[in-house]
């Protein structure tokens, strides 16, 4: 099998973007990423378009609008999707697609407009992610999937409220240091425990933001990827785990087993383990989710999320440090997008371009970890410095 | 009945007969009738093996409550007049909770906490699930406090 290297980053300004289409939004995107490689859009040999909804981008095949804004016809692409982990999923087809042989040079983009849509319309068409048959009818939103999925794990391990907190204080910390991030503000403890409540337990802190957004990250083949970039970061390993559509069907709510099964297939092609990891960036659409994160990617035993991060563990200079980038929570969560601006953020992570006061010292292997719904997948990277 | 009346979102299912189970007061469960696996909620469909028939069972007795919460911030369906604005409004919209509870076979029940305050809610407390028949002709399930 090929080595897969991403070549070229880029991203759009995250945010309530009411100055941008989703076309206009990839474009910058597609832009940063191509300048970054310098690599011009006419080498580039296909196309892999993340956009998690049609009902939010108004249409059916929505990747259309990007492939033609950015003029890419009459060249291959395709739309992956897997609702918030449609980002990864396209990471993953842009690596399928150049480690068979296909293609050599690759331009995986997600995008997302969220904003235009009122939250309650927002709010139904993300919760129907999940059983929209059987659950949907309890009222049952995408926060009140991991209310409950927060509620077992406090009533299992102990988790507190302020634990869950002191994961959205540390994810706008850093946050507040990305340009990109749509809320670039530090909170304390206080005022995420004050919040008002989403979905109980979870307080509106606990929720990541609805946002607009792009990403694009240029994969290339070995026999390309040293030619264009001094610095390839390669994808050294690759892991998609499934999980039930309904989560009453789970036998354990603390723990996604498709995150899991994710990280296990993920680790053993890398030949790395948790410990190994310099850097990572997990899915915290809600802050309980960043906790059964750590412990389902063996950061921690498991039921000691919690305190994890309350003893700031993953900070930088902690253990392992975890969504300095200010995670969905702070930098923001347009659906289709989180997966390739994760890609984004490791890259530059390992290349030591990360922004001041957010660069994790001496990171030679980030983990990437992105989950759709509530864990009917769960899409985990590898990558490294070096490529073997 | 309809079973829109219960789903609101899908009509066409071949286990309709779930939601006249709820008009006549019973919560079904399917039992395969190749390998006998009782699913909840039902399946026509037997993905343990592969069966295509199945017999309605009743669930029946108490669970433990494994989970619960209660939504605030509303999707379109459940959205109160008053609280259209929210998540910014002060209006004290008071939601009722929903739980997930564990049966004594194992099977899993989602259902509307009735009669019981969230804040008196503990994981683990004993709830029986049964049929509820709203005044508007739609059916649901709720998890009522268990005699004794
Ligand atoms: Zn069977």
């Amino acid at each position: 099998m090929g080595n897969v290297a991403v070549v070229g980053v880029g991203q759009s300004h995250f945010g309530i973007r009411s100055d941008a289409s989703l076309r206009e939004l990839a474009f910058e995107a597609v832009k940063a990423c191509l300048e970054d490689a310098h690599v011009p859009l006419a080498d580039v040999q296909s196309m892999v378009v993340s956009v998690a909804s049609d009902e939010l981008s108004c249409a059916l095949q929505p990747s259309a609008q990007v492939v033609d804004y950015i003029g890419f016809h009459p060249r291959p692409s395709f739309r992956v999707e897997g609702a918030c982990a449609s980002g990864s999923m396209a990471v993953r087809t842009g690596w399928m697609n150049i480690a068979s042989g296909l293609a050599d040079l690759v331009l995986v983009v997600g995008a997302e407009k969220m904003t235009e849509a009122p939250t309650a319309r927002a709010t139904e068409v993300l919760g129907r992610a999940g059983d929209f048959l059987w659950e949907y009818p309890f009222g049952m939103t995408f926060p009140g999937y991991y209310a409950l999925i927060a509620q077992a794990h406090m009533a299992k391990y102990g988790t507190t409220e302020a634990q869950l907190a002191a994961v959205a204080v540390k994810n706008h910390h850093y946050g507040a240091l990305n340009p990109y991030a749509h809320m670039r503000k530090e909170i304390t403890l206080e005022k995420a425990m004050n919040s008002f409540v989403v979905a109980a337990p979870l307080k509106l802190y606990d929720c990541c933001l609805i946002s607009d957004g792009a990403a694009a990250i240029l994969l290339a083949s070995e026999k390309l990827a040293k030619r264009i970039s001094k610095k390839p970061i390669w994808i050294r390993g690759l892991g998609l785990g499934t999980g039930s559509l309904s989560l009453a069907h789970r036998e354990d709510l603390t723990t996604l087993g498709a995150t899991v099964e994710a990280a296990r297939q993920a680790y053993e092609m890398a030949g790395v383990g948790p410990k190994d990891i310099d850097v990572a960036v997990v899915h915290d659409c809600f802050t309980i989710a960043e906790i059964v994160a750590y412990e389902d990617l063996g950061f921690c035993p498991k039921g000691e999320g919690g305190r994890l991060v309350e003893d700031r563990e993953t900070y930088i200079g902690g253990t392992i440090p975890v969504n300095v980038d200010g995670g969905l929570k702070s930098k923001g969560h347009p659906i289709g997008t989180t997966g390739v601006s994760m890609a984004v953020e490791i890259t530059k992570q390992l290349r030591g371009e990360a922004d001041e006061g957010r660069q994790v010292p001496k990171a030679e292997v980030g983990l990437s970890h992105n989950v759709g719904g509530n864990g009917q997948h769960a899409v985990v990277h590898v990558f490294s410095q070096d490529k073997e | 009945m309809e079973f829109r009346n219960f789903s609101l979102l899908v009509r066409d299912t071949k286990v309709h007969g779930f939601a006249d189970g709820l008009e006549r007061g019973e919560l079904l469960a399917s039992k395969c009738t190749s390998c006998g696996k009782v699913q909840y909620p039902p399946q026509s469909d037997c993905p343990h093996c592969f069966g295509t028939e199945f017999e309605w069972v009743p669930v029946h007795g108490v669970g433990k409550l494994v989970s619960f919460t209660s939504v605030f911030v509303t999707p379109d369906h459940f959205t109160p007049d008053l609280s259209r604005t929210a998540p910014f409004s002060a209006y004290g919209y008071q939601p009722a909770p929903v739980g997930i509870v564990e049966m004594e076979d194992g099977l899993r029940v989602m259902g509307w906490v009735l009669g019981l305050k969230a804040d008196s809610l503990r994981v683990g407390m004993r709830l029986a699930p049964r049929p509820e028949v709203l005044p508007d002709g739609r059916a649901t399930v709720v998890l009522v406090k268990a005699e004794g």
